[in-house]
């Protein structure tokens, strides 16, 4: 079976990037491991279930929300914004790291991750979490419920799951704005 | 609408003077209550579960066993599933083995009349032997002291004294046949599927009052969100369906055609997968008659090239990734969509149910799963799901590729 290729634009951590000729039936992991090198986004299950894949997606409205780029085709994102985990740090002109974004920043601090495979997905959802809490604060006595609603898909197995969690509610607690005074 | 329904009733009424009011009178003496042997209730276990009496006795996450609770939607208002474990302030334990007869039997209880959500319509071909052995069960299993739920039915459905109307117009002493057979895995197919399974109360269309329509039997209902597609052996057939396919469902919830969702998920959980094999061959042959038609060969349907190829296109951004590129599907991860038994119902509403909202993640036996499939109400819109649908349809399900955009919107 011959495989059909399309031309796909899309934006990349803020870059355009393509037309780039793209067989129609790829999935985006492998478009972003595979035509723009980047390849911290981690195919674990492969089945959309174990999140370390998961991507943002910026919508036109200025909602963001987590994608899982293993069971989505590339050629959906034609046209459209997406954030992997290489976009959270902000870089020199050599690219080098000069400056973690708020949410690595504390992952690091907190040592939330062993292995670090999930890392990716878990980093991208606290992000997507912290935005939305940007737009839609909540009462102080919602956070933990939050933040663990945010996060239940994903899984871990090294069982960092306690770091991840304390990583995330020192964000959602100490960044202005994202929790309403206590009731 | 109440004035119509009514008018139903006011007719029932008058045939009620008419008939003399003869239906009701019905009392036999109590049998003498011989104590239940350990065979007996073994046997009433089982016949509860072909009868699926947990489906709508026993709530869901937790609740006591036939503790009731459980809430069943209906045009109406919503009723109730009843305590019938034998516990003397709230479930059956003041019932005689009598009692419980008539209300399987009659729908009626001993303190009142039951609602026809009961299946009674169904139960009331069950032999007394059978339902004496459920008695015996139902009465071993623990009492729960768990109080009834009031039902929540509209005016004028709420006045009880209505259903012996309704009694007299529909309630008939056997339900028609889909099917043809002779043999005796036929006929014990027929009391499985009819009188304990009571296929027929999903699966048989019903009219304005709740009635089954038994000039269709099993020809497919929509009591529930996800419709119960027409079971008839014609129907099977259309739809790639074999005898063997289809025990194979019921003992496992997954065939080639597809797995069990929407009610009958927890058909196949609380139900099927106990009976017998010869218990679940008997159903299949039943359903399909002792000549089973043969399984339609899938045909593509021819459809506007543009447009198929839009749906190609979503196929391939939001589903293929599980679905397989060329609905193949996945083993333990989702069903194939090619010859898929929901994409080739004429009928695209489950097609199109499943899609906007998703079904959960299934756990079948002996380790069978499906993963979560989530819904695309905010990812597609009419047009898009309507494309997509109708690239299903002419590719993999035979189907004409007629979904409108109006089609979906009306159903989210």
């Amino acid at each position: 079976m011959s495989i059909a290729n399309k031309p796909l634009s899309m934006t990349i951590n803020g870059k355009a990037v393509g037309p780039l000729n793209v067989p129609d039936g790829l999935m985006m992991i492998d478009f972003l491991h595979e035509y723009v090198a980047l390849t911290g986004s981690r195919l674990g299950c492969g089945q959309g279930v174990c999140r370390a894949c998961v991507a943002i997606l910026d919508n036109p409205d200025g909602t963001s929300e987590e994608i899982r780029t293993c069971i989505t085709g590339a050629h959906f994102f034609q046209g459209k914004k997406v954030r992997t985990i290489e976009g959270h740090a902000k870089l020199n002109e050599k690219g080098e790291v000069v400056e973690l974004s708020q949410i690595q920043q504390k992952f690091l601090e907190h040592y939330s991750f062993q292995c670090g495979y999930c890392t990716p997905g878990f980093v991208n959802a606290a992000t997507v979490l912290v935005e939305k809490l940007k737009r839609q604060p909540v009462d102080k006595d919602q956070v933990e419920e939050t933040i663990t609603e945010a996060l239940n898909d994903h899984i871990c197995r090294c069982t960092g799951y306690v770091r991840y969690y304390e990583a995330v509610k020192d964000v959602v607690m100490n960044t202005p704005g994202l929790v309403k005074g206590s009731k | 609408m109440i004035a119509k329904p009514f008018r139903f009733v006011l007719i029932g009424l008058v045939t009620a003077i008419l008939a003399g009011c003869g239906a009701e009178a019905s009392s036999t003496a109590d049998k003498a209550a011989a104590p239940a042997s350990a065979e007996q209730v073994a046997r009433g276990k089982y016949l509860a579960r072909a009868a699926d009496c947990a489906a709508c006795h026993t709530a869901e996450d937790g609740g006591a066993p036939f503790a009731g609770g459980v809430a069943l939607e209906t045009p109406f208002g919503k009723l109730f599933g009843t305590n019938i474990t034998p516990d003397k302030d709230h479930g059956i334990g003041n019932w005689s083995a009598d009692d419980f007869y008539k209300a399987l039997h009659d729908g009626v209880a001993p303190d009142k009349r039951l609602y026809p959500a009961m299946p009674y319509t169904s139960y009331r071909s069950l032999s007394r032997d059978d339902t004496d052995a459920l008695y015996a069960y139902f009465m071993s299993v623990k009492p729960a002291k768990v109080a009834n739920k009031e039902d929540e039915l509209h005016f004028p459905f709420n006045l009880r004294f209505g259903i012996v109307f309704w009694n007299m117009l529909f309630l008939k002493d056997s339900l028609p046949d889909a099917s043809t057979g002779q043999s005796a895995s036929w006929q014990r197919g027929r009391y499985l599927a009819g009188a304990l399974g009571h296929c027929a109360e999903c699966h048989t269309p019903r009219g304005k009052l709740g009635q089954l329509d038994l000039d269709k039997p099993l020809t497919g209902g929509v009591l529930a969100r996800i419709g119960a597609p027409d079971i008839t052996p014609a129907g099977l057939a259309a739809r790639g369906w074999t005898p063997k396919d289809l025990e194979t469902f019921f003992a496992t919830g997954v065939a080639p055609q597809g797995s069990a969702y929407g009610e009958m998920y927890p058909v196949i959980h609380l139900s099927s997968q106990h009976l017998s094999k010869t218990d679940l061959t008997a159903m299949a042959t039943y359903l399909m008659g002792d000549k089973p038609p043969a399984p339609a060969p899938l045909k593509t349907v021819a459809a506007d090239a543009a447009e198929l190829n839009a749906g190609r296109q979503l196929y391939t951004a939001v589903c293929a990734g599980c679905h397989g590129r060329e609905g193949e599907g996945k083993p333990n991860v989702t069903v194939a969509m090619k010859g898929n038994s929901t994409v080739r119902n004429a009928d695209p509403r489950n097609l199109i149910v499943a899609t906007l909202d998703g079904i959960k993640e299934q756990r079948f036996p002996n380790n069978g799963a499906m993963q979560e499939m989530p819904g695309f109400a905010n990812k597609l819109n009419d047009k898009e799901m309507a494309q997509l649908a109708n690239f299903l349809r002419a590719s993999w399900g035979g189907q004409a590729a007629d979904v409108t955009a109006d089609a979906v919107k009306a159903l989210r």
